[in-house]
């Protein structure tokens, strides 16, 4: 009982700033991927990210070939992303009018906004244009959620589960849970499937 | 991951990381010395290896520089060790004279030298072609397509360095050393030979005497190459153009060509061993087409090799296209799918037609703030810099700063209120301050500085340091020693006391280094902003060669090491918006701790990403910033 | 009304600056360097507090002075008043420069809490100012002295503001008076105004702090106990002595700033206090407000104070004094103005035509 492709390539971006746990989803969803027979490329844009740059992964997923890593413009399918305002900063460039995009609400203030020079915008506002550039927009509180679960940490994980539950992406839960186990042991194993869960049924409810 | 590189599973598919196929292809080879210095894209190579070492029964070592690690691994070679060597495109640079020499005089045991590329500087300052190394130092060089090629490429460099007897360079780029894809794993040798017994009468010299086999290993390699499967053409047998392309260009050619339905009408000719050119295998190609665009990341290399096959070639009628110019494709900048499509619909008037996207028009859109780098958290150079700042102000007296390259090269932007005023490359800060620390004879009289990080200390400045104190010039060298190569990823230095393989190793003491030189030297805490503004401003007022020390811990390593203190705004006594007429903290000082509560319209702190340095706390004016528990900073 | 790098590159890198301190202290970009002052980080407020409280920068001094001195007679050569007295304390003072007025009016305040603090400027090592809040009538003592190196005094002003202080009293030079004003005049209309009582001091100019070098140069190994300038001559009085300096070699330590400066007595203070030329222990005291008028009032019905008549020809001289300092200051003025300092006056306004004139007939 698996999940089929359903467009070839599926190309998704997952993003957000550096130091949420961007590339260790990524790898993990790509890892699950590749477990399953799939061509799968994953491109990563980092290096200074821990001082507070944004992070970009493009994972390319086919039945047939070998992609380059780069997803061309406009040509995102789904968008996952850790920040409203790198969510549409990607959009603004990827993004086209059948994608899903799938975003966390917390800001993460950047310099320019926390010295008072720049003003942050309202989640009201990327919203708006997000739907205008894409097919659908969810919306999830997934820092929040991670919290509650016990570590907001594990918000990367969370998001996971979201993206896994899609119709569009050829996983199943059993399928990522097989990666994580192999990845990570005793309380940590614990958490991160306690939040994945949450995340996976968020989608499904 | 470290398993993945180790797993003993000859045949099992695993999504590998560019660095990690490297890593696994030098292991496969059965290599027993590994050296380099932290450089990104290839930082992840050595690390691992130096993780698995003791495992995988190997020596691996992040060397003080990229010419230590090169000369390190010609003398594993030496002894018929396979060695494998890891630098970025500047530590390239770094080693030219030991590069060409070591060209010269060929190698022993396998050497495979792995170049980085970083088109587009995504983490650099600069984007070099390292390829032009190869040509100019007669080395043999292969250039991967894709992961799996990175792997094999790296594994086949140590057979075809033996049968050359010459050092062989593997070039790959961010794209490849960062993506990941599927790499099928190949096997683990069982046993790896013993260093030989090195005979009297052995030798591995460097002389022109061997400029003529130097030469003729060329001429191997290029035989060898002509039918290498690195190399191979797809494609009609009468296409309208052939594509030559290298490295990332294969799979954005592919992609772009079957986007624009172009399959029919245009070849594409992949060339993975870029130097020296298989040129027979290319003139067959490209006898079939009148038409040749050549893609490949950063310089036209391939193109102008191309083209001087194609002038030698008489027979050859070819249109030759590509980066020269920037006619056909962009002159510099990296690769992506969207310009090698582009290109290649405009050059045959093809359009595309991809999926349906929105146009905001640019009053409706959403204003987005920019995402700038600045120091973490805690960081020792944000409280560096800010004093240096100060002190030069307050000194009136338009110091000079020269700067150099780590995390502190950010100090040169807002995080460091625009500090310094120039920069080159590693170890050229105190150089430059040196030079114009001379000029005092003909009346200059600015104050002049030079700064340099720990790590860089030990990578390039040692010789500047003693050719200051040797000449007395007027300057003031100030060291930041935050204990950390940090920019790369927290790689140990000579410093630090640990190595590559995770053992103790004796750290050494710059302070002692520097006085050993006979400098004087004085050593202070960054975090403590008066005592040392007054430090510097005596210093400045001295005249010859000081060194300053600025040491406090990079704040990502403290963070690991003690339970940190909590530190939050009394907004009672915050004075809000009447802070001079706002908000020194958080405008001033600048750390992504120091956030403003839009609502009480007072400072705040972020609880989340505040580290505990207390910095913040001795600066606020108000005296508004408290902390209290935890460890102690530093 | 521009902002922080307008203040630096017009008054801290021009020389204009007289060292009032109101710009210090309450804006954290600013810092001072011993009588230096340096904007540390660049500002990138438009708008700014300091320009707007600096005395070096334009003022409507006209409206300022109708705001808060709206009934006193005018007076081109002494500024704004109601009448001129000569006094002395009653009882000396320890440490009393001249008549010790400044220090009982003091007292005076502090006794009658007509203010919450006072904000006095004393000296440890009697060179070295060191302005500071006094609420206890003990601190008076510590401020006991004329202070001839110039002090940042009104730096003290946030401090107050953080205490909660909102009756407070000032003892200021000039500048420092015109400053205090400037404040309320250009105070944002959602803060809570100050409520003061300014006493001015007559000043024609203030030392640089390389003085005190000079001072530890030429007197080496000893402790200054007072500086003065009695009658003629200025007088270091030191544990092992007292040597007299003749006046034209401190002039060279002139703050350059104070040579912008054309106020000599204060002209915007509720009560204005300096030295009695014409006889050793007393001191000349303008009332130019009902509250200054008050507070002496106060002083003098505790006996602290002994209040007289004021002789013609010494308020002859006194003006004459004033004239003189304006009118060498506006010359100084113009030739900034000429070599590209922003104005911070109208030079062709009527009044400074009168000063003109004044001091043409002066001469003659």
């Amino acid at each position: 009982m698996g999940k089929e492709l359903v467009k070839d390539p599926l190309n998704i971006i997952i993003c957000g700033v550096g130091g949420q746990g961007n590339i260790l989803a990524t790898e993990l969803l790509a890892s699950a991927l590749v477990e399953k027979g799939y061509f799968t490329t994953v491109g990563e844009t980092y290096g200074a990210s821990q001082r507070g740059g944004s992070v970009m992964s493009h994972v390319r997923i086919s039945a047939a070939n070998e992609y380059g890593v780069l997803i061309p413009l406009g040509q995102a399918d789904i968008i996952v992303s850790f920040e409203p305002t790198d969510t549409l900063r990607v959009a603004r460039d990827y993004a086209n009018k059948s994608t899903l995009i799938l975003t966390d609400s917390r800001p993460n203030y950047p310099l320019g906004v926390l010295i008072g020079e720049a003003v942050y915008p309202s989640m009201e506002a990327i919203e708006t244009e997000l739907k205008k550039l894409s097919r659908e927009v969810m919306i999830i509180e997934a820092t929040r959620m991670a919290v509650e679960a016990g570590n907001s940490q594990a918000t990367n994980i969370l998001l996971m589960g979201s993206l896994t539950a899609l119709p569009q992406v050829p996983l199943t839960a059993e399928d990522y849970d097989k990666v994580m186990e192999q990845r990570f042991k005793g309380e940590a194993l614990e958490l991160n499937r306690k939040v994945f869960k949450i995340g996976y049924e968020h989608i499904n409810r | 991951m470290e398993w993945m590189i180790t797993a003993d599973e000859p045949g099992r598919t695993y999504l590998m990381q560019g660095n990690e196929a490297i890593a696994r292809g030098a292991l496969e080879a059965g290599i027993r010395f590994a050296a380099a210095y932290p450089g990104s894209p290839s930082s992840e190579i050595l690390a691992m290896l130096g993780h698995v070492a003791e495992k995988m029964d190997l020596y691996a070592e992040w060397s003080t520089n990229e010419t230590c690690a090169l000369e390190a691994c010609l003398g594993a070679s030496f002894a018929r060790v396979r060695s494998l060597c890891i630098m970025k495109q500047n530590g390239l640079l770094v080693v030219g004279d030991a590069l060409h020499s070591a060209s010269l005089s060929g190698v022993k045991g396998g050497l495979v030298l792995v170049v980085a590329d970083d088109p587009s500087a995504h983490s650099s300052t600069n984007e070099f072609d390292s390829r032009h190394q190869a040509r100019s130092a007669g080395l043999p060089m292969l250039e991967p397509a894709n992961m799996q090629e990175a792997k094999d490429m790296v594994k086949w460099g140590y057979e075809l360095s033996e049968q050359l007897q010459q050092l062989v360079m593997v070039r790959t780029v961010t794209r490849i050393n960062h993506g990941r894809s599927s790499v099928s794993l190949g096997e683990l040798p069982k046993e790896k030979p013993d260093p030989v017994t090195i005979g009297e009468w052995d030798r591995m010299v460097a002389i022109n005497w061997f400029k003529d086999a130097q030469i003729a290993k060329i001429d191997q390699a290029k035989s060898i190459f002509e039918t290498s499967p690195f190399n191979e053409y797809k494609g009609p047998e009468e296409p309208d153009m052939i594509i030559v392309t290298c490295g990332t260009g294969w799979l954005y050619s592919s992609e772009a060509v079957e986007a624009l339905g172009l399959r029919d009408r245009i070849g594409i000719l992949k060339i993975g061993t870029t130097y020296p050119l298989p040129e027979d295998f290319i003139v067959k190609h490209l006898l079939k087409t009148k038409k040749v665009l050549v893609i490949e990341e950063v310089d036209p290399f391939l193109e102008q090799n191309i083209a001087g096959i194609i002038a030698y070639h008489p027979e050859l009628q070819v249109e030759l296209l590509g980066r020269y110019g920037g006619k056909a494709m962009p002159r510099n900048g990296e690769l992506n799918p969207d310009i090698v499509r582009n290109t290649l619909a405009r050059l045959t008037g093809t359009a595309f037609t991809g999926p349906e996207t929105a146009v905001i028009p640019p009053e409706e859109a959403v204003a987005l703030p920019a995402r700038e780098l600045t120091f973490c958290a805690g960081c020792p150079h944000r409280a560096s810099f800010f004093l240096l700042k100060q002190t030069l102000r307050i000194q009136e007296g338009q110091g000079v700063v020269m700067g150099d390259i780590g995390c502190y090269t950010m100090g040169g932007q807002r995080a460091g209120h625009y500090l310094y005023n120039f920069l080159c490359c590693m170890g050229g800060g105190i150089n430059a301050a040196e030079g114009m620390g001379q000029l005092t004879r003909f009346g200059f009289k600015q104050p002049v500085l030079a700064l340099a990080g720990d790590s860089t200390f030990f990578h390039s400045c040692l010789p500047g340091l003693v050719n200051a104190k040797y000449h007395d010039s007027n300057m003031l060298f100030v060291v930041l020693d935050n204990s950390a190569t940090a920019m790369t990823g927290f790689q140990p230095h000579p410093g630090i006391g640990q190595t590559a393989m995770g053992k103790a190793a004796e750290p050494i003491s710059i302070k002692k280094v520097a006085e050993a030189i006979g400098c004087p030297v004085t050593v202070a805490d960054p975090f403590d902003i008066s005592g040392t503004t007054s430090k510097v401003y005596d210093l400045l007022k001295q005249p010859g060669l000081k060194v300053l020390i600025l040491k406090q811990e990079c704040a990502t390593l403290v963070v690991r090491k003690r339970e940190k203190p909590r530190v939050w705004v009394d907004q009672e006594l915050c004075r809000g918006d009447d802070c001079g007429c706002g908000r020194f903290c958080s405008r001033i000082w600048g750390c992504p701790g120091n956030i403003w509560d839009y609502e009480a319209g007072k400072a705040k702190i972020d609880e989340v990403v505040c580290v505990g340095c207390g910095v913040c706390i001795s600066l606020c004016p108000a005296g508004a910033i408290k902390m209290e528990g935890g460890g102690a900073c530093g | 009304m521009p902002g922080g790098m307008d203040l630096k590159n017009e008054v801290f890198q021009s020389s204009t600056c007289a060292l009032c301190g109101a710009c210090l202290d309450w804006c954290p970009y600013i810092a001072n360097m011993e009588d230096h002052l340096v904007m540390r980080f660049d500002c990138n407020v438009g708008e700014g507090r300091c320009y707007a409280v600096c005395p070096r920068t334009y003022a409507d001094w006209q409206a300022i002075g109708d705001r808060y001195l709206p009934d006193t007679p005018r007076n081109i050569e002494i500024g704004p008043y109601f009448n001129v007295f000569r006094v002395k304390a009653a009882a000396g003072i320890k440490g009393q420069q001249d008549g010790g007025t400044v220090s009982n009016l003091v007292k005076t305040i502090m006794e009658d809490e007509l203010a919450q603090a006072v904000l006095l400027t004393g000296s440890e090592d009697h060179v070295t100012p060191e302005p500071f809040l006094a609420v206890d009538i003990d601190d008076i003592e510590k401020a006991a002295g004329s202070r001839f190196l110039a002090s940042p005094g009104l730096r003290k002003i946030i401090e107050a503001q953080a205490n909660k202080v909102q009756k407070l009293a000032v003892v200021g030079r000039p500048c420092q008076i015109q400053a205090l004003r400037k404040m309320d005049f250009n105070r944002r209309p959602d803060k809570p105004p100050l409520d003061l009582i300014t006493i001015g001091l007559f000043c024609m100019w203030s030392l640089g702090w390389d003085f005190n070098e000079y001072l530890q140069k030429n007197f080496p190994g000893e402790k200054i106990l007072s500086l003065g300038i009695p009658q003629h001559g200025f007088v270091v009085k030191t544990d092992k002595g007292e040597h007299i300096l003749p006046l034209d070699e401190v002039k060279k330590f002139n703050k350059a700033g104070c040579g912008y400066c054309l106020d000599m007595t204060s002209e915007l203070a509720d009560i204005s206090v300096g030295a009695f030329e014409a006889e050793k222990g007393w001191n000349t005291v303008i009332v130019r407000s009902g509250k200054g008028q008050e507070l002496l009032d106060k002083a003098v019905e505790k006996d602290y104070l002994i209040c007289a008549d004021y002789p013609e020809e010494e308020l002859n001289r006194l003006k004459g004094a004033s004239i003189g300092k304006k009118n060498r200051n506006l010359n100084n003025i113009q030739a900034a103005f000429d070599k590209g300092v922003k104005p911070f006056i109208d030079l062709n306004s009527e009044m400074y035509a009168q000063v003109r004139k004044l001091a043409e007939g002066m001469v003659k």
